[in-house]
């Protein structure tokens, strides 16, 4: 089958518009950078109780989208699935985008961020999964790189080489961000569960990611597409991630019931205030069971419109997720003292709160804008979107 | 498409010269500033004696002058990790330069090097006796 | 060439390469080893604190602490810095309300994990067990205030514009710090701030030296008291003991 890619006319009102919104949200996240750099860090709602806030959930969140891309790439690098080459260009392109836009998370989350160029370096830790990490993500932008350039030329058999490997290295990618807060000696992190929990709710978030944004590309241009690609991407591909993902974390909090020494963490996060509300009807119900349902059932997960409505719940969904990675397990506090109650202190010893402020969003809507900016210009200057997406039986 | 036919792309084309445009202005600004002066200013560095309170610098005028820094590098490592605390210290630099405006940041402002000591290490300014804060 | 040679030749390449990749790896391992010439090999600085003697009124050693070290105090709970701080705890299964205070600071661990994931070293054991910040290096990542389960480690939020001690540096916004032992006293044979200042209230609650010296106070309390570190069981190895928790 031959699929033709172009790109697209990129004169109408509403792209200059999109393009004028993304690239000034860049600019207000670059600005809020600045000033955090020049004056420190207590512009962000981050405290010495909860040093890690809204960027690091961003950050992972980014990373985890990336994946979901790479599979639907691989369906057809791979398994030479051909009805899904005309997405691979696309998949491919946001993926290597994605890994960059965590980067730039970290990146502008760091309290001198004009040393970070060049410490890690030359003074390279190989114990810190911080160390490791980057290293795994921008070999994984470089592996994305070639893998865009086999994609352009047409090249076969590098196609399949690259695709595979960019596959592999996407495990290590997010297992190596999982082991970020795994490896941690903290009652809500420290599990060998929370990589694998990690990976399924990547993929589930970055499947739902690849339909939103084909069917974006397809209906903004105008460009004809089957359906039945689309469904296909949800029904079976997005419903079993949302199943593992489901599983995983059932799982992961059954376990800190069963042992009496975290239960009480457990109860903390399941039970123990916002975020609790944020798990339960965010992630679990709107974020992974009402998408599920309504991909599983055949008249709501075979109409375009229910598919699209599914995936963006699942993307809000693990964004929540990502942010119950981090947030709860900073709040609640370490037992010092096991059978003592901490009754005064000087610092914030119980459970704290965290609430992001005006420029911590700035700064994460800054690393989208500079991103869908970039995919914008993607779609004009390069080939990326094909003429149109057919299936194989109706070629 | 091949890289000649894209290098002949026009839209293409544009987008990369403004790019590289944009690279290059800052050097382009500086190149024409100082073909414009003609005479071109070099800025007016000039070097003091410092004050008479030891008998001697720790190392030559010349190893000072341009390897103060790697001196600096190396006894920072030597006093925090590994203990190593000499009399070679820069809280003991003041004794004899005994202006940070005078001694440090004239020169470091001329050669756009910037300094990152004085946001925590005490150095003070003998004229007005404030600290400052920042770098 | 045969496959004799071949395989000879490509086992010599491979273990090269992975000798090569084993490098940093064997580097970071040596890292916190004394460098030649560093008084510092064969000590290994630990701190009893004897909570009976410890008044809850007092703030002596923290302020010692604050002034000696130039720690930041902006007066607001989410971004002052404690090297040393002070909390109250009560038994939950006794019936009374007696509370008793309890001092925290860096347990300076054996096995710290603030230095395990310190991407560039800056966090650091050095030779004589004193877990010391490079600021110099600090990027301002704050993992190290992630890993570290004693809430211990604390980051420069704000500038910190108060000077008190002008022989020792103040931090900078950006990094993080937490409590060095006062290693800079150390190394010129004074003993930490807050030691001096419990000792000049005449109160002596803190005492401080070598435990590897049998004979020093330390070692003896530690070999003959009751002695207790927090939270033994996770794994850490303080050097930190507590007398009547």
């Amino acid at each position: 089958m031959q699929v033709e890619f172009s790109k697209i006319e990129g004169r109408s009102l509403p792209f200059y518009l999109a393009a004028a919104v993304l690239a000034v949200l860049g600019i207000a996240g670059v600005y809020s950078t600045y000033l955090m750099s020049a004056h420190g860090l207590y512009l962000s709602g981050m405290t010495n109780r909860v040093p890690w806030g809204l960027q690091i959930s961003m950050a992972i969140f980014y990373i985890g989208l990336s994946a979901g891309s790479l599979v639907v790439s691989g369906l057809y690098g791979i398994f030479g699935k051909l009805e899904y080459k005309p997405f691979a260009r696309i998949a491919a392109y946001l993926a290597m985008l994605f890994l960059i836009a965590g980067l730039l998370s970290i990146l502008t989350d760091q309290g001198r961020v004009d040393r970070v160029f060049v410490k890690p370096f030359t003074y390279l830790n190989v114990t810190s999964m911080f160390s490791i990490n980057p290293a795994l993500y921008s070999g994984h932008v470089l592996i994305c790189i070639i893998y865009l350039w086999a994609l352009f030329r047409e090249k076969g058999a590098l196609t399949k080489i690259t695709s595979f490997t960019v596959c592999l290295w996407a495990i290590g990618t997010h297992t190596g961000t999982g082991a970020i807060f795994a490896f941690v000696p903290r009652e809500l992190y420290n599990s060998a569960l929370l990589p694998p929990s990690f990976v399924a709710a990547a993929l589930s978030s970055g499947a739902a990611l690849m339909i939103l944004a084909n069917v974006a590309v397809f209906r903004g241009t105008g460009r004809p597409m089957d359906d039945r690609l689309v469904i296909w991407l949800g029904r079976p591909l997005l419903a079993v991630f949302l199943v593992c993902t489901l599983y995983v974390l059932l799982i992961e909090n059954a376990h800190r019931f069963y042992l009496a020494e975290s239960r009480e963490a457990g109860m903390f996060f399941l039970f123990g205030g916002f975020h609790s509300l944020m798990f339960w009807f965010g992630l679990i119900i709107f974020g992974c069971i009402i998408p599920a349902i309504l991909l599983f059932v055949r008249r709501t997960g075979t109409s375009v419109p229910w598919v699209v409505f599914a995936s963006c719940l699942v993307v809000v969904g693990v964004l929540f997720e990502r942010f119950l990675i981090v947030i709860p397990g900073l709040i609640h506090p370490p037992e010092l003292f096991p059978g003592w109650e901490v009754t005064g202190t000087v610092l914030w010893e119980g459970i704290v709160d965290y609430s992001i402020s005006f420029y911590e969003v700035l700064q994460a809507l800054g690393v989208l804008g500079i991103i869908g900016f970039a995919f914008l210009m993607g779609l004009k200057f390069l080939p990326l979107a094909p003429t149109e997406a057919k299936t194989w039986t109706a070629a | 498409m091949k890289l000649s036919t894209a290098l002949r792309d026009k839209k293409l084309g544009t987008v990369v010269t403004i790019l590289i445009v944009l690279m290059l202005l800052p050097f382009g600004f500086s190149a024409a500033r100082f073909a414009l002066a003609g005479d071109p200013e070099v800025p007016d560095v000039f070097l003091e004696m410092p004050v008479d309170y030891y008998n001697r610098c720790v190392e030559d005028t010349d190893y000072m002058r341009f390897h103060h820094m790697d001196l600096l590098k190396r006894i920072r490592e030597e006093f925090i990790r590994d203990g190593m605390r000499g009399n070679v210290s820069l809280t003991n630099c003041r004794h004899c330069h005994t202006s940070r405006e005078r001694f440090c940041n004239r020169c470091h402002e001329a050669a756009s090097v910037v300094l990152d000591c004085f946001g925590c290490h005490y150095y003070p300014e003998p004229d007005s006796e404030s600290q400052q804060t920042g770098l | 060439m045969d496959r004799r040679e071949f395989l000879k030749k490509g086992g010599a390449v491979l273990a090269g390469s992975s000798g090569a990749l084993g490098l940093p790896l064997l580097t970071s391992c040596d890292a916190n080893v004394a460098r030649e010439g560093s008084p510092l090999a064969g000590r290994k600085w630990g701190m009893v604190i004897d909570l009976s003697k410890c008044q809850s009124d007092c703030t002596a050693c923290l302020d010692a602490c604050r002034h000696e070290n130039n720690v930041a105090f902006h007066n607001d709970k989410r971004w002052d810095v404690h090297w040393i701080r002070k909390v109250s705890i009560r038994n939950e299964e006794s019936e009374d309300d007696a509370e008793k205070p309890v001092l925290l600071l860096c347990n300076h661990c054996e096995n710290p994990p603030c230095a395990q994931v310190c991407p560039v070293q800056a966090t650091y054991k050095r030779a004589d067990g004193i877990v010391v910040v490079d600021h110099h290096r600090c990027i301002g990542c704050r993992y190290c205030m992630i890993a570290c389960p004693y809430n211990a480690r604390f980051f420069n939020y704000k500038e910190n514009e108060e000077w008190p001690n002008t022989d020792f540096p103040k931090r900078s916004h950006g990094v993080a710090e937490s409590c060095n032992f006062c290693a800079h006293r150390l190394d010129q044979d004074k003993r930490p701030a807050c030691v001096e200042a419990c000792e000049a209230m005449d109160i002596r609650a803190l005492y401080f030296g070598n435990l590897n010296d049998p004979d020093s106070e330390v070692s003896e309390l530690v070999a003959s008291e009751p002695v207790k570190r927090i939270r033994d069981d996770w794994g850490t190895e303080p050097k930190v003991y507590y007398l009547g928790l």
